[in-house]
């Protein structure tokens, strides 16, 4: 019995003192690089980079982005915003459940408290131009976002990898583009 | 009588004073700086500073980060990925003497910084291929 006593308290020991392990493929290229690089990028032709960056730039004001920062000479943007993550139909189903509970005779019916609250939305582009054939720049953007509760609790912490969301992105940035280059 | 409070409470005190870190080893990190710089730096003399960046940056995307800040002028480089855990990557590139350019990367998993060496490891032969296919392009 002591004897047990004494290995409980060391092992409680050793694992207060345990760090994380990091995970072993941390840092190597998953299987899906390919498929997502290509959700990602796009060949685009315009006259200059600075054109290129200058349209993103105004397709991410469209979409309510603040830009944080711009390394012109690497052709990096980086903007991020704050929206609403609820989900409609989320907020509907939790403000039923209340109501059900309410009629129940409940006092404690808070399921709408339990919605996801904020998401914070990072997003990156980078402009590459061809060096085999000027005139034309790959374009790769990425996102990520994180899901905080309405306690800031963290929710999700995710890449976005829907493909839909950069074709809608890539097809605003064509007709910026298009609008900035027939403007010039 | 028992001395198994007495032992009890020992063992308490040295299983606290095993976890016990002190300031200035959280601040200044652990690890010896030489042994910590091998393992986080390559060098190359392929391409420039800037191509040198632009396929840090390519990596670093492909390896699922999105960029937090880039300086050409300093030539660093800091990343985040966001997934079950963040990853936070800043990697510099120097132009060093006889056109050789140094890449030093270090990355941290949360409260945790990455010391294993296989993890950069990992790192540099996504470069190493990322530096080929642009080195391609240039010539």
């Amino acid at each position: 019995m002591r004897r047990a006593a004494y290995s409980l308290l060391l092992l409680a020991g050793l694992s207060a003192c345990a760090t994380p392990e990091i995970p072993e493929s941390a840092l190597r290229l998953p299987e899906s690089t390919l498929d997502i690089r290509s959700i990602q990028t796009r060949t685009l032709e315009a006259s200059s980079e600075t054109v290129i960056l200058t349209a993103t730039i105004a397709v991410l004001q469209d979409m309510e982005f603040n830009i944080d920062r711009i390394e012109k000479p690497l052709g990096v943007i980086t903007a991020s915003k704050v929206s609403d993550a609820d989900d409609k139909n989320q907020k509907t189903g939790l403000f039923l459940l209340d109501m059900l509970c309410a009629m129940g005779g409940s006092g404690s019916c808070d399921a709408s408290s339990t919605a996801k609250d904020d998401q914070h939305i990072t997003l990156t582009m980078v402009v590459l131009p061809n060096l085999a054939r000027a005139g034309e720049y790959k374009v790769r953007i990425t996102i990520q976002r994180v899901i905080y509760d309405k306690m800031d609790r963290v929710l999700v912490l995710e890449r976005i990898d829907n493909a839909e969301t950069y074709q809608t992105i890539f097809d605003n940035l064509r007709k910026s583009l298009f609008i900035q280059e027939g403007k010039s | 009588m028992s001395r198994l409070p007495g032992l009890m409470l020992l063992l308490g005190l040295l299983s606290l004073a095993g976890c016990a870190t002190t300031t200035p080893t959280n601040i200044a990190g652990g690890g010896t700086q030489l042994e910590t710089r091998q393992i986080q730096t390559r060098e190359y003399d392929t391409l420039d500073k800037a191509m040198t960046m632009r396929s840090v940056i390519a990596t670093l995307q492909d390896l699922g980060f999105t960029i937090d800040q880039a300086d050409a002028e300093l030539g660093t480089i800091t990343a985040t990925r966001l997934d079950q855990y963040t990853m936070r990557m800043t990697v510099t590139v120097v132009q060093k003497e006889g056109e050789r350019i140094s890449v030093r990367a270090n990355a941290r998993i949360g409260e945790n910084a990455v010391t294993d060496a296989a993890t950069y490891q990992d790192f540099f032969v996504v470069l190493d291929k990322a530096m080929f296919l642009t080195l391609q392009k240039v010539d």
